[in-house]
């Protein structure tokens, strides 16, 4: 029992399947091991050897059983360790030569003049004699099959994505074989897989995302147009005293100031993220720090489209309409100099929606 | 409907497994009586020769080659012989291997065994700590 729960604790997440290069491979494991992997109970199809994820294999074995369908061969493959059934499709030139491969390429074939020494058709029909025996195997032959592992009917089975016959009359590929797949598990199925996780500044950057969503929330559900920092300090006490205790240990010598000092450097750290991102800006800088929310600001809006209008009736403006930069310097200089990009480009987009602008191409604007 | 897993073993181990197992080994070609459907493939080990008996029924018709190397895929049963009870090989499979490298096979074969008693080993040893807990 624990085993089983184990196992199901140990399943990673789908989502970093990818990041295990096994994944992405097809994996030369033992038929043994196919045979008894996991199926992953988030996605049927996926398989776990040693929590690697597993969906395609590559295996090399003698065929021990074989059954022929109108569409595909079934082939029992044995390596030595185990037994399993290879689906693999005939294609076209296999499945029903005469009527379908003949017809097809008897159209194409009138038209080609035999002088060149070349005939094609003759040179189909030995590709097709060179495909069939390849394809086409009886028991005691070697065969190599790559493609994904399914359960059908409670069994597993491999649908071939490529099959051939091996010739291998010394034996010489399975002798290779042999040596090589113990080298690969040593070297990557056995090992485990470790992504490399930096905790610290995950925990970091999550409370800083939170504390950015808390803040935006509280600003529109209030419709706040300016505030100051200690108004939304309280909001971020919850972040601070749920973190974990390491924290607190590391600054031992100074673990009195900790949570207070915590608590202003993540506003600090937060207030500073939404200004880059223009969310807020501070239209004087002076000891007193007032925030200005930029999408509650109507003087601000008021400023920028009365700028646009005014310079789009400029000559030099009136065809293309005004740049994003050129309406940039002209706030600052009219209205206040810490607007940034990001801020405008909000009093932008907000003013297109709401039609007072146009713009006429990438970055121009525009009024009438 | 499939078969059990043929798992290597040296001719020399032949006579030790138990009736009904499934097999694969390999061996120099020495005798073959097509009437009663009988092969005997021989190895040289420890300066000693020893023989593998091989009901050839269900492989025939095959092209004998004395003194070739084959490898044998079947089940193994115990019949009276002429010195008591032994071991003969029924052959699902039975495929000349002539040039193949009998020593590098039997490496290869020894470093299979090798992965997976380390790897039983490993998890017999992971298992027993797990287990008081």
């Amino acid at each position: 029992m624990e085993a089983t729960s184990m196992e199901a604790a140990e399943e990673s997440p789908s989502m970093l399947w990818g990041l295990d290069p096994i994944f992405s491979a097809f994996a030369r494991l033992y038929i043994r091991d196919i045979l008894q992997m996991t199926e992953s109970m988030q996605v049927p199809g996926i398989y776990f050897y040693n929590s690697h994820p597993i969906y395609k294999v590559d295996i090399l074995g003698t065929v021990v059983y074989k059954r022929e369908r109108e569409d595909f061969f079934c082939y029992g493959v044995d390596d030595g360790t185990g037994v399993i059934n290879c689906l693999c499709w005939k294609n076209y030139l296999q499945k029903g030569e005469e009527a379908l491969g003949q017809s097809k390429f008897a159209s194409v074939l009138i038209y080609v003049p035999a002088q060149g020494g070349f005939n094609l058709a003759a040179e189909i029909k030995k590709l097709r004699e060179a495909q069939k025996n390849r394809c086409h195997l009886e028991i005691g032959e070697l065969l190599r099959v790559r493609g994904p592992v399914k359960t059908s009917r409670q069994q597993r089975e491999i649908t071939a994505f490529v099959y051939y016959k091996v010739n291998d009359p010394v034996m010489a590929v399975q002798i290779e074989w042999m040596m090589e797949v113990p080298r690969l598990y040593r070297e990557c199925y056995d090992k485990p897989l470790q992504l490399r996780r930096d905790a610290g500044s995950d925990t970091t950057i999550s409370s800083l995302s939170k504390a950015t969503n808390i803040i935006k929330d509280f600003l529109k559900q209030k419709s706040v147009s300016r505030f100051r920092p200690y108004d939304v300090q309280d909001l971020l006490q919850p972040l601070i005293s749920c973190q974990p205790q390491t924290w607190k240990e590391k600054s031992n010598p100074v673990a009195g100031v900790s949570g207070y000092q915590q608590l202003r450097q993540l506003l600090k750290e937060t207030l500073e993220m939404m200004q880059n991102e223009g969310i807020i800006y501070r239209k004087v800088k002076s000891q007193d720090e007032v925030y200005h929310v930029t999408t509650q600001d109507k003087d601000l809006f008021i400023a920028v489209k009365d700028i646009i209008r005014e310079d789009s009736r400029r000559e030099k403006y009136a065809e293309k309409g005004c740049h994003v930069l050129h309406i940039l310097s002209a706030v600052r200089q009219r209205y206040s100099l810490n607007v940034g990009k990001p801020a405008l480009e909000l009093v932008l987009k907000s003013l297109e929606c709401n039609s007072d602008i146009v713009s006429t191409s990438d970055n121009y604007y525009t009024a009438f | 409907m499939l078969p059990a897993p043929a798992v290597f073993h040296f001719p020399w181990e032949v006579n030790t497994i138990q009736e009904g197992q499934s097999v694969r080994t390999f061996g120099k070609l020495v005798s073959y009586h097509p009437e009663e459907s009988r092969a005997v493939l021989s190895a040289q080990y420890a300066s000693k020769e020893h023989l593998v008996f091989v009901h050839t029924l269900f492989v025939e018709p095959f092209n004998p080659i004395i003194g070739a190397q084959y490898l044998v895929l079947g089940e193994t049963e115990n019949v009276e012989g002429l010195t008591g009870v032994c071991v003969m090989v029924r052959a699902r499979v039975l495929n000349c291997v002539d040039g193949v490298n009998v020593a590098l096979l039997q490496k290869a074969i020894n470093e299979q065994r090798g992965f997976f008693a380390e790897r039983d080993s490993k998890k017999g040893a992971a298992a027993l700590p797990a287990d008081p807990t």
